[in-house]
């Protein structure tokens, strides 16, 4: 495209020691359907470009909606002069950017039935009966069915002489079930997150049976008894809950542009300081964590970040230790690495791309263990599924979790539902605590495609996972 | 962006039965500093047409970012096809027609003409204080100006002129961490010195942090930490939710919920707050009391829940909690001890029906005892609910503008729920 040339060109003759531009054309595609009613049909396109210019140890970013030679060059001049606004500023604090190759390349999300392409109708008389399938339970009071698809077509040329083609596109499915009973109100929901997949996942989800177990599983819930105070017991936690936990005390923990101090002012820093990586036990000797932006299916597998740095995989932690941190071209160089991991995204072509948390995921145990063996191994404990209440510090050390649904573990069984349970605890406890992990046969992935970051905030996508893991000795009762 | 062309074009082209259209038009300039350094620096403008249409009780609606005549016949076209092929909505409600809107001022000139170089020089000035101290300082410099504009088929239109400035600085020396910023539609009152002085007075009361452990115990909230709570409070009243069982709210219009020293209220009529003269939906902004001394008189209510219970729809467009005239001073001698809350952080809910809610405090907590700060305590996480919390209410302060939508006091509130605490 002209465009790219143009800019880059410009960038250039303007003095850039480096520039890159992001054409990005963005589609969403929101379906939200509450008790028969459709109460929200949008397709929101945004289409425009961001161009980023490096000069003098300083970043300057500006960004259009307008495609004509005269907004382009004007977009690229605007870059160049706040570029030049904040080195007068960087003077003795100059940021520099780890070395990078250039590529030429595709890369396209796999995907069977374009999401965008379903008919409306087709999607709409899925949902409804979805809707009506849960609503026919007596005692449900509400059918929630929120349906997202998001597809990002990206154009990215940088003075590195790199040009990429990135075609990405994710599908998120949610439905929720409240059921009201004697004064309390109790929600269960169907959430697996967003998964880089086609309209094809949704055809082999069967939702209807899902939205069957949901009813069925909220008038449970709702019926069933509190967890008595708190006391220090055995978790058991399913994937799809330990995606979050994950997210919030491993993966924002070990974004280097925190541990830089760089979000001190919102989203916060890090405990996980540079003195300890390679020596600082996180958690227990089977706990592995992966970076990983190749992962098939993932969130942030996009061949190349918004540095134009390939996608990689990587140990973050490693038999338990601290091995590296997810980093971006700017923010590596500041702990004197020579390269960068590839986090850096923005959400639509407006965003300068920040630091972010890749794909990351607990690997499985590498011994055969099934659940349920897992379960019979628990003399007193409490097995957690989906995702509840979650509120983390700013430095990532004290947390407390809630979930969706609840199951009390007596001697080896589930004992009983339960509701509002919470537990706390506090990196690095938490994941020494880790004494099992069950097989590669029950890991499943959990899509996070809401991650809030930043100053102006910025949404993103990644994939966490896990098996189900056990976790001993933590603070968990029932809320008050 | 031309308003009118946009406008004419949607009104002579499209074929739907009824329609709302949504323009917005924003330019904004954004500097980021941390650890003493710019680490990004953003301008650019961001337009957002939104077009909803309706065939009957079929509704569709298209948003874009371009307003060029092959776009907008895009998002006429994508609206209108999404509506045929949407399902008969039992809760549809047509459009508003022509209402007079109040006069509000929300834009300045001012602000909207912040050159780029003044933002950088206040960021330039405000590193400078820092280094000053041995300290480094994080934040954020922002202005932003916009128009937005809302037509309907029926008749219906309003405008609304924006402008923002924020300033945020996060202050660490050594292991202290606090923060202050400013967040108003005018830049005019904004004072650096003042608001660094203020920065470095709370970083020195900071320094000497002790052990505490986590109890019910009184509290000081300063304005930024009341106003988290309560946003998140807010969002728990709405008036469907509660009517159907799902909120701690249900049953309670009409009723002393809340202690009788709390009132809440969105209005136009104090000039420092922005205000929207319209709802998204299409009616005029009113003066709304949600909560008065206590009883809960107003919950926010859209037009088709308002038409079935026999109402008046409301929204809420900013927060205005009348404070009293206790000072922090005077505050501390009410009670035997206490802490002192500059602000809390990652506030979510944890039980939707009773209205709990858990967070963690931030930028600072001093305990104090017998009338005076003793020290400095490491950060705690809170698990309590807040309509519960407003019946315990010792003291009101003067009020201050939080954030350019809202303006609280200091608040006294007896037997807060401490339950954990962190490192830090």
């Amino acid at each position: 495209m002209k465009y790219l040339d143009l800019a880059m060109n410009a960038a250039v003759s303007l003095g850039a020691e480096y520039a890159d531009i992001r054409i990005q054309k963005t589609t969403d595609q929101v379906i939200y359907l509450q008790n028969l009613s459709l109460k929200h049909t949008n397709t929101e396109i945004v289409h425009g470009y961001g161009i980023r210019v490096f000069k003098d140890g300083a970043w300057g970013f500006a960004h259009s909606n307008v495609f004509s030679d005269e907004a382009l060059l004007a977009t690229v001049q605007k870059a160049v002069d706040i570029a030049a606004l904040s080195a007068s500023v960087n003077k003795h604090k100059k940021l520099r950017l780890a070395p990078e190759r250039s590529y030429i390349a595709t890369y396209k999300t796999p995907l069977k039935i374009d999401s965008i392409d379903v008919p409306l109708q087709e999607k709409v008389e899925l949902m409804m009966e979805v809707n009506r399938t849960m609503m026919a339970y007596e005692g449900i009071k509400q059918a929630v069915f929120y349906l997202v698809i998001h597809k990002d077509e990206k154009l990215f040329a940088s003075t590195l002489g790199t040009r990429l083609d990135i075609n990405t596109q994710f599908i998120d499915p949610m439905i929720i079930a409240t059921a009201n009973y004697e004064g309390d109100s109790q929600s269960r929901t169907f959430d697996e997150g967003g998964r880089a997949v086609g309209w094809e996942w949704i055809l082999s989800l069967d939702l209807v049976e899902k939205a069957k177990q949901i009813a069925e599983e909220a008038l449970i819930k709702v019926k069933a008894d509190v967890l008595g105070p708190e006391e220090r017991r055995s978790l058991i936690l399913d994937p799809n809950h330990l995606g979050l936990t994950m997210h919030e005390s491993v993966g924002h923990p070990t974004e280097l542009d925190r541990v830089l101090g760089w979000e001190a002012d919102y989203a916060g820093i890090s405990f996980a300081t540079p003195e300890k990586l390679k020596n600082y036990r996180y958690g227990s000797e089977i706990v592995n964590f992966m970076g990983d932006n190749t992962l098939c299916e993932g969130l942030a597998t996009h061949g190349f970040d918004d540095d134009g740095v390939p996608g990689q995989k990587w140990h973050i932690i490693k038999d338990g230790i601290l091995n590296e941190y997810g980093s971006t071209r700017d923010t590596a160089m500041e702990i004197g690495l020579d390269y960068s991991r590839g986090c850096n995204r923005a959400t639509y072509y407006f965003d300068q791309p920040i630091n972010r948390i890749p794909n990351l995921y607990l690997m499985p145990g590498t011994k055969p263990l099934t659940p349920g063996e897992l379960i019979a191994d628990t003399e007193d404990g409490v097995y957690i599924q989906g995702r509840g209440s979650f509120s983390i510090d700013q430095h990532r050390v004290n947390f407390q979790f809630g979930g969706d649904f609840f199951w009390e573990i007596k001697n080896g069984k589930l004992f009983r539902p339960l509701k509002k349970v919470i537990y706390k605890s506090c990196n690095p406890e938490f994941w020494n605590s880790c004494d099992a992990i069950a097989d590669e046969r029950f890991w499943r992935p959990f899509g996070v495609v809401n991650c809030g970051k930043g100053q102006p905030s910025q949404s993103a996508r990644m994939t966490h996972g896990s098996a189900p893991a056990r976790f001993r000795n933590i603070r968990v009762g029932g809320s008050q | 962006m031309n308003i009118e062309r946009i406008a004419q074009y949607i009104k002579q082209h499209t074929t739907a039965e009824d329609y709302s259209l949504h323009v917005s038009n924003w330019d904004s300039h954004e500097t980021r500093f941390a650890q003493n350094g710019i680490t990004q620096h953003i301008a650019g403008p961001k337009l957002d047409i939104t077009l909803n249409v309706s065939y009957g009780t079929k509704s569709g609606s298209c948003t874009v970012n371009q307003d060029d005549e092959t776009t907008l016949a895009f998002l006429l076209k994508t609206a209108e096809d999404m509506a045929k092929l949407a399902p008969e909505d039992p809760e549809f409600m047509p459009t508003t027609s022509a209402v007079p809107l109040p006069k509000v001022d929300n834009c300045d000139a001012e602000t909207r003409d912040l050159s780029p170089k003044q933002m950088v020089e206040i960021v330039q000035k405000a590193i400078d204080k820092a280094k000053a101290i041995d300290a480094t300082v994080s934040g954020m410099t922002e202005k932003h100006y916009g128009e937005s504009y809302m037509f309907t088929k029926n008749g219906f239109a309003g405008s609304n002129c924006q402008t923002n400035f924020g300033h945020s600085m996060t202050l660490k020396k050594g292991s202290v961490e606090t923060k202050v910023d400013y967040d108003a539609k005018r830049f005019a009152p904004f004072n650096l010195d003042k608001d660094f002085a203020r920065l470095a007075a709370q970083a020195t009361a900071l320094e000497g942090m002790q052990s505490f452990e986590p109890e019910k115990i009184a509290v000081i909230l300063r304005p930024g930490a009341l106003q988290e709570l309560m946003w998140f409070m807010g969002w728990m009243m709405n008036r469907r939710q509660s009517d159907e069982g799902f909120t701690p709210f249900t049953d309670q219009l009409g009723k002393p919920f809340f202690g009788d020293k709390f009132s809440w209220y969105s209005t136009l009529l104090r000039p420092e707050l922005a205000a929207s003269p319209y709802n998204y939906e299409g009616y005029a902004s009113v003066e709304i009391p949600w909560v008065e001394k206590g009883v809960l008189t107003t919950m926010p209510t859209n037009r088709y829940w308002a038409q079935k219970v026999g109402t008046t729809p409301s929204g809420s467009y900013n927060m205005y909690i009348p404070g009293g005239t206790a000072t922090e001073e005077e505050m501390m001698q009410l009670v035997p001890r206490g802490l002192i809350i500059n602000r809390f952080w990652y506030i979510r809910t944890v039980d939707a029906k009773k209205g709990e809610l858990t967070g963690m405090t931030r930028d600072g907590v001093l305990y104090f005892e017998n009338g005076k700060v003793k020290h400095a305590i490491n950060n705690l996480r809170f698990n309590d609910i807040p309509h519960d919390a407003t019946r315990r209410i010792l003291a009101l302060g003067i009020n201050e503008l939080a954030s350019s939508h809202a303006s609280l006091p200091t608040m006294l509130i007896d037997g807060f729920n401490f339950v954990d605490k962190t490192t830090f």
